[in-house]
């Protein structure tokens, strides 16, 4: 034996060696506990009301977005179209999965490190994003630079407002946090060819038609709509017929869900999602989000759709459907419309907001401003809408580049007075995710309409009411 | 300067054993020295990577801190420890990661033994039999859960169109809560039944021909023979595989991110993707990391009760 079997007590450089190691670690967790101050201040830092001189320097302007068909529009749009402007910048949109786009986004603003300069957030995620102070607070740059009467008024809250505008409102106190990158809201996409050229007027009246469809073409089911439990899919979805129904999301006010979510409007809505227009879907829909309701409608396996408008232009791609071999063939068979009114014309909002990272770099937060003050222009507004964009001016939505470019834009226009939107909140994520769960539970027949919409209601107003000092916060 | 070991010899083995340590070194850093230097790297990377995450985790656990809303930690003792072991929500979720662990490992276990007993017979094209089998487990899990997941649609998927074929009615594989969790074992099994074979079919190789020879001449049946030769020599062998894919499958994340997102409802989310909804959805990084220090002890506490079995079943 080269060394003696050591017994008993260490050697001195044994405990030394030991010593040393557990200082350390003691020094390393002091100091990364010492570190964990530097965010805690809240609330979004300011963006200045003019523009910073920009750098003549080759920079690369880095959006986040999830993998969608906008996603590479804007790049190809922005590359193009702002190089006219300043060619020393490369745009550059990278893109995740739609079910990790609030992670991707958030874990970044959580290391307060990002590698983008342009958060593309939800119009819920405002909320979470400005109360962790992730985003810069754009009110003094929007009064200096943006024409804001140029909007709907409810646009310009939705995609930058916090806190949240009331539907249909904005309010010109509240600050500014975002402007509108691309808007957005379901269609009714129908079969010209089996329900007749006239869409249904009345969700009523739209469930009798997809009935009647379904049991004439055998193979082809009533309806399809977001039944998944991923992303905010299932949620959309109950929250459409909820405000169709004439039922409230929550008494934004007072914060409270539980007695509003699930009165008697929004269980009338539940019952109507579950036991009427569920048995209308095809057999396994329950997990089906944007890309299946496209590809059941794309081969021809649903009278009656719905689906989000920035996400319709693949349908009338000869190469993905089989309903004919060209466009124009396609669109006999398709038809495009506003959704049908109810007790209320309520309509989901949907599209997103451009945010800029309080992390990015002072030159790239300047380069982020200047994009957005060019972006939000009437003219690029119009190319954006060409370009296959859904821009949010109003002269840009009623202008012949926007409606002449697809048979689904005049949907939109037409959409935007109607709109509603969730809740803008902190727990956003929580509480978009109770709602995913309980509703998809409820059309997969895990839990009957009104057990899960109770559910719904008890759950998202725990977590409102939650404190984290408590514990268990999140559970 | 003292002599230097010789670079070469024509008796290396004997030579190089004789040869003391380089004086030269001695004088600046000793053989002990030496061996700090040398695994110290390794330590200070094991330190940072594994021991500090994890002792900072444990900190985090007694706190409230979020990592997004960041601010300073407020210690609120075993607050987050007593809200998840009385949660409904993380019981239910361990009922579902028990039913998953337990359905999956058996059927991993019985359906890789019984593979790895019949290549073990065989005498030709063995080698190529296990590399085939081996194949799923080479692969990833999110590309398995993503070609899985197409495979089980209920209306374009293969399974269902050969089912179809079959005069067969078509299943709900992925949005019914029974067969949901179903699927999941099924896909888990296709991908690591390879794994508990590997093993097994190991420990059946290495029993001594001898044993069978034996019985042969005392004219064992085949059942005696696998009863009282094969099964209690790879057992323990197979109680190590199956010890490693309990605690693999009690982790179990990717899969079912991919195929069920945990749905329908929540019938499908497992412990590992609780914590990662609690972790990332609501950042609430404290409970989160009480969470997986429970499941770690879970765990440990679990292989600690299964590795005395096996020594009590080695000293037997």
């Amino acid at each position: 034996m080269r060394y003696q079997k050591r017994t008993g007590r260490l050697t001195f450089t044994g405990r030394k060696a030991r010593m040393a190691t557990a200082a350390v670690l003691v020094a390393t967790m002091v100091a990364a506990c010492g570190g964990q101050d530097d965010g805690g201040q809240g609330g979004a830092p300011k963006a200045p009301a003019t523009i910073p001189t920009l750098t003549e320097d080759p920079l690369t302007l880095s959006f986040i977005w999830f993998d969608w068909p906008p996603a590479q529009a804007l790049e190809d749009f922005a590359n193009e179209e702002y190089a006219n402007e300043r060619p020393n910048v490369t745009i550059k949109v990278n893109t995740v999965p739609n079910a990790n786009w609030h992670d991707a986004m958030f874990t970044q603003f959580a290391a307060r490190k990002t590698d983008f300069d342009i958060a593309i957030l939800d119009s819920q995620h405002i909320g979470e994003a400005v109360t962790n102070g992730n985003i810069l607070d754009i009110t003094d740059f929007v009064n200096e630079n943006i024409d804001v009467e140029a909007y709907d008024p409810y646009l310009l809250a939705a995609y930058g407002q916090f806190p949240q505008a009331e539907t249909g409102q904005r309010d010109e106190n509240a600050s500014l946090y975002g402007l509108p990158l691309l808007g957005d809201t379901w269609t009714m996409i129908y079969r010209k060819d089996l329900i007749g050229d006239e869409p249904p007027e009345t969700w009523d009246e739209m469930i009798s038609v997809a009935e009647k469809c379904q049991a004439d073409n055998p193979g082809v089911s009533g309806l399809a709509f977001h039944q998944a439990n991923g992303s905010d899919a299932a949620a959309v979805t109950y929250n459409t017929v909820n405000g169709v129904y004439g039922g409230n999301l929550w008494n934004a006010k007072e914060r409270k869900i539980e007695g509003v979510l699930n009165d008697e409007a929004g269980h009338e809505a539940m019952d109507v999602l579950v036991n009427k227009m569920k048995p209308l879907t095809a057999k396994g829909s329950g997990n089906w989000f944007i890309d299946e309701v496209n590809a059941a409608v794309a081969q021809g396996k649903a009278c009656i759709a719905f689906n989000w408008i920035a996400a319709s232009g693949g349908l009338l791609d000869p190469e993905q459907s089989t309903l004919g071999t060209s466009r124009e063939e396609i669109l006999d068979k398709l038809g495009f419309a506003t959704l049908p009114a109810q007790k209320t014309n309520l309509v989901p909002l949907g599209g997103m907001g451009m945010h800029v990272s309080a992390y990015a770099s002072e030159a790239n937060q300047a380069e982020a401003l200047n994009f957005m003050k060019w972006f939000e222009q009437a003219e690029i507004q119009k190319k954006w809408a060409s370009a296959g964009g859904v821009p949010s001016r109003t002269d840009a939505l009623e202008s012949p580049e926007f409606l002449d470019a697809q048979p689904f834009n005049q949907v939109y226009t037409d959409s935007v007075s109607r709109m509603r939107d969730m809740w803008n909140v902190p727990e956003y994520a929580r509480l978009v995710d109770i709602e995913n769960t309980n509703v998809n539970a409820a059309l997969n027949g895990v839990k009957t309409p009104k057990e899960a919409l109770d559910d719904i209601a008890r759950e998202q107003q725990s977590v409102l009411d939650s404190s984290s000092r408590e514990g268990g916060g999140g559970l | 300067m003292s002599d230097s070991a010789p670079l070469t010899t024509d008796r290396p083995v004997q030579v190089a054993s004789a040869t003391p340590p380089a004086p030269g070194w001695s004088r600046r850093l000793s053989d002990r020295g030496l061996a700090v230097a040398f695994i110290a790297p390794a330590l200070l990377l094991l330190l940072a990577m594994s021991v500090f995450p994890l002792l900072w985790a444990l900190y985090l656990s007694f706190t409230d801190y979020s990592a997004t809303r960041g601010g300073p930690a407020h210690f609120i003792w075993f607050g987050n420890y007593t809200a998840v072991l009385t949660s409904s929500q993380v019981h239910q979720r361990a009922l579902t990661t028990l039913i998953y662990v337990v359905g999956a490992v058996t059927l991993q276990t019985v359906l890789g033994f019984a593979i790895a007993y019949l290549i073990s017979r065989r005498t030709h094209g063995r080698g190529l039999l296990t590399t085939l089998f081996l194949v799923p487990m080479m692969l990833s899990p999110v590309v398995v859960g993503l070609f899985w997941r197409f495979m089980l649609d209920t209306q374009f998927g293969v399974i269902n169109s050969m089912l179809g074929s079959l005069g067969l009615g078509q299943v709900e594989w992925l949005t019914q809560q029974r067969t949901a969790l179903f699927s999941l074992i099924l896909v888990d099994t296709w991908q690591w039944t390879p794994f508990i074979m590997l093993i097994a079919l190991a420990g059946l190789t290495a029993v001594p021909k001898y044993l069978y020879e034996a019985a042969s001449i005392d004219r064992a049946s085949e059942w005696f023979r696998f009863r009282h030769i094969t099964l209690p020599l790879v057992w323990p062998l197979l109680l190590i595989a199956v010890l490693f894919r309990a605690i693999e499958a009690f982790r179990l994340f990717d899969l079912v991110y991919i195929l069920t997102s945990g749905g329908p409802g929540v019938s499908t989310e497992t412990l590992s993707f609780h914590v990662y909804k609690v972790a990332f959805l609501g950042f609430n990084t404290g409970t989160a990391s009480a969470y997986g220090i429970l499941m770690v002890l879970v765990v440990i506490v679990l292989t600690q009760f299964y590795l005395r079995y096996l020594n009590k079943l080695k000293e037997d």
